[in-house]
């Protein structure tokens, strides 16, 4: 183990590896920082360029990639309020309030720092219990997915806003969204009109981007007023720097954000979308004071962030142990892998050639660039809110096509964005929200084609729903924060009035 | 004196310019169209002959994911451009799957097949090898009046396609669960959520190498060396011959010589050997095939393609 770890450090301390991990980090922030660009892009683009390097060197490369990109969907997400990537959701809803208040700086610099710690954790979590959790991950079938969505389900009581009933709309229309495309079991055509573009549904990038990007573009816009262009924008770069102490006071929230991270991340297909969502959920029903969260509240930042980048460590455990990706960017990952003639499996960790432990080394030091080059561009990125309105609402449309055509590169997903634009712009403005549309559509299919598969295996019986151990728990936690929250609504609604004053009267 | 100059180059361009189009190729960047998003096995096969591709042609190749359909937008969109060999296609036997299953438009009448560079197997796995020790043991079972659950990437894909023609052709009884990728079927079955999966066999290597799944017959005519310790299934008896391919296509109608120059290019990256070591590391195997030999080979394995999605269908 000791020696591997030495293997591993003679491996990751030569100039040439540490330049790679930082240029591929630097890349992974970019990409990450753009509205649209994906983690997985950055990874495929680096890919060719790893092939002539040692193993380490270019997963190294790679996964700085990968963790710059988890950091700095951040960005736009507390400056602009739009979410880089669907894991960036949750940060918008304490982040853009904060920044709101002319606190941006202070919105980033927790949220740098909870990346780096949640990072750090994970990549701990990673090199003492991949195989463990990697078995346990074997164990979800499609009675466990099917649970684990029923409970993802729940947090769109969370995520609702002001109504609940006007949640649940919302989060039944992106249902009804997701059932589009080839039906995942018969395959008959379901709402496909024909188009091409549709036969696989509807991705989930261009909705994302549409929902949060361009619906807050539209609504800046029509809200732009000329006559104030030269009104100060009150915020404040004083307060723009790294907050180590801020962080860590709010540990509670940390831990949970770990531990959602680190659990629902290794689950293929399911966790990297949902696990910042869950985090921010529970650390919201945990809180002494879940009414703060939604109005600039640091815990909410803190957990949702530091879920971001444990659940990296978290989607490399299925992929370094079983060999198993989780998603589009751990799936490059391991075409890399695979390239460079590195086999993952349980048999990667027993060996001693230090490789395994050369990429936790790797991981960990991505880490530390990430945090780095984050703390040294955090002054820069607050700039972005200096530029006059006019210019920046016409760049991040810019942005948003470029992004959204570089995913598949297919005309069809612009008009879909566009589309997903002016309904995000209406469902704003009722108080319908747009989180709870991409939840509909983040956990639609994986309820709906693992209740269908489930049936199937089971030939038709559907009481392994409810006697399978893993599956019964989530089944059996949802039923009690369902119940939980309606205790809540219902003790809301008892004294509104009170509530609403101290609400008018901050 | 100047505009002379001009005029001179212009019409020299013009002259000159018809004929070197063809006989210069590539004079500009080459996109490479991959019907799927980045991480695929087609992306990855690609991209790995990128470096080599660029420096046989002398230019860079574009790699364009168009995804969507389960291939069938991008491969659409290669069909409908100009055959003029700046647009190309990784192509595989998706694109047959797709036309036999009767949801595009187009047909692999549409395409010039330049060559097929790699192939692998469909392999037969299963998690439970106590149980399963080979293929008689597993279709035993069946017959026995046990529905075996075999898990496959994608409804109405390659793998599903080749399940469907193994349960025909070993008259076993299969309940297939389609799953929306290789990596997902692949953890079901390690989780014994399925009885056997069928998949291609670079998905399935690093699962097998380690143990945790057991081959028990691929669909080649003979063994291979990637999988020496695994039948096929012609050895057990049955008469079943699929492959998996990937290789590179353009729209119909190129010109001889572009053909050429690819063809030409393809040759020396097998004869220098370097992509051999990379394809082995894929799970896959260099199996090269060019000219009239690939296009009785793409028609046949239509055929088999269409008779085995018809089964599907019924």
């Amino acid at each position: 183990m000791i020696s591997g770890y030495l293997d591993g450090l003679g491996m990751v301390l030569q100039f040439g590896t540490l330049l790679a991990i930082a240029g591929g980090t630097l890349l992974g922030i970019i990409m990450g920082a753009l509205p649209g660009l994906t983690s997985a892009m950055a990874v495929a683009l680096l890919l060719p360029v790893t092939f002539g390097m040692p193993p380490v060197m270019g997963i190294g490369m790679m996964l700085g990639a990968l963790c710059g990109a988890g950091a700095s969907g951040s960005i736009p997400a507390i400056l602009l309020n739009i979410p880089g990537t669907p894991s960036s959701v949750a940060t918008t809803f304490d982040g853009f309030p904060m920044a709101k208040k002319g606190e941006a700086g202070r919105a980033l610099g927790l949220s740098i720092v909870a990346s780096f710690l949640g990072g750090i954790a994970s990549m701990v979590i990673l090199s003492l219990l991949a195989p463990p959790i990697a078995d346990f991950a074997l164990r979800f079938g499609a009675a466990e997915y099917f649970s684990l969505s029923v409970f993802g389900l729940v947090i769109i009581a969370s995520v609702a806003g002001k109504s609940l009933l006007k949640g649940l709309i919302a989060g039944l229309l992106g249902f009804f969204v997701s059932i589009i495309g080839t039906d995942p079991i018969t395959g008959v055509d379901r709402f496909t009109f024909g188009e091409l573009s549709l036969l696989t549904g509807v991705n989930l990038l261009p909705a994302l981007i549409g929902l949060f990007a361009v619906s807050q573009v539209l609504k800046d816009a029509f809200e732009y007023d000329p006559h104030q262009r030269l009104k100060d924008s009150g915020h404040r770069i004083d307060v723009a720097r790294p907050r180590f102490l801020e962080t860590l006071k709010h540990w509670r929230a940390l831990l949970v954000g770990i531990l959602s991270g680190s659990i629902v991340g290794p689950v293929p297909g399911a966790g990297g979308s949902i696990a910042s969502l869950v985090a921010y959920d529970q650390a919201r029903r945990f809180s002494r004071h879940p009414e703060k969260f939604g109005t600039g509240h640091a815990p909410g930042i803190v957990s949702v962030e530091s879920a971001n980048n444990a659940l990296l460590g978290g989607a490399l455990i299925p992929t370094l142990a079983l060999g198993i990706p989780g998603e589009a960017a751990t799936a490059v990952l391991l075409g890399g892998l695979m390239i460079q003639g590195v086999t993952p499996g349980p048999m990667l960790f027993d060996d001693q050639s230090g490789i395994v432990h050369g990429i936790f080394l790797a991981y960990l030091v991505a880490n530390i660039f990430m945090l780095l080059i984050m703390c040294l561009g955090i002054k820069l990125f607050i700039r972005v809110l200096m530029v006059p309105r006019k210019q920046l609402l016409s760049a991040i449309l810019v942005l948003c096509f470029i992004g959204v055509y570089g995913v598949d590169g297919d005309v069809f997903n612009l008009y879909l964005m566009l589309g997903f634009g002016i309904l995000g712009y209406f469902l704003n403005r009722y108080g319908f929200g747009t989180a709870p549309v991409i939840l509909g559509l983040i956990l639609g299919p994986i309820a709906e084609s693992n209740l269908r598969r489930g049936l199937q295996a089971f030939e038709g019986d559907w009481t392994p729903f409810f006697t399978r151990p893993i599956s019964l728990t989530f089944l059996v936690i949802a039923a009690g924060l369902l119940v939980l929250t309606l205790w809540q609504n219902y003790r809301a609604n008892r004294v509104p009035v009170q509530a609403s004053k101290e609400g008018a009267n901050p | 004196m100047k505009r002379l100059l001009s005029t001179l180059t212009i019409a020299a361009t013009m002259v000159l310019g018809a004929p070197a189009m063809a006989a210069d190729y590539p004079t500009k960047s080459v996109s490479m169209v991959v019907p799927f998003s980045a991480g695929g096995g087609n992306d990855t096969f690609v991209r790995a002959l990128q470096p080599l591709l660029e420096k046989q042609l002398g230019q860079d190749l574009v790699i364009r994911n168009i995804a969507g359909g389960g291939g069938a937008v991008g491969t659409s969109r290669v069909a409908a451009s100009k055959p003029d060999g700046y647009t190309m296609l990784a192509a595989s036997n998706a694109m047959l799957t797709l036309e036999a299953m009767g949801n595009v438009a187009f047909t692999h009448d549409d395409f010039d097949f330049i060559a097929k560079v790699i192939e692998e197997p469909y392999v037969i796995a299963v998690g439970d090898n106590k149980k399963y020790k080979d293929l008689k043991s597993l279709i035993e079972a069946s017959k026995q009046g046990k529905r075996l659950r075999v898990g496959v990437s994608g409804v109405g894909s390659s793998a599903h396609i080749a399940a469907v023609a193994m349960q025909n052709r070993t008259g076993a009884d299969f309940n297939i669960i389609p799953y929306p990728g290789g990596s997902e079927t692949i953890s079901a079955a390690m989780g014994n959520h399925v009885d056997a999966v069928v998949l291609g066999g670079s998905e399935l290597r690093s699962a097998l190498e380690s143990g945790r799944l057991t081959a028990l017959a691929m669909t080649y005519a003979e063994r291979s060396d990637s999988l020496p310790d695994v039948p096929t299934f012609q050895e057990e008896g049955y008469d079943l011959t699929l492959t998996v391919w990937r290789g590179i296509a353009a729209p119909k109608g190129i010109p001889e010589e572009v053909e050429q120059q690819w063809v030409k290019a393809i040759k020396q990256i097998v004869a220098d050997g370097s992509y051999e070591k990379t394809a082995e590391n894929l799970g896959t195997q260099l199996a090269p095939l060019y000219g009239d030999e690939l296009d009785s080979f793409i028609d046949q394995s239509a055929d088999v393609m269409r008779e085995a999605a018809g089964d599907l269908a019924k």
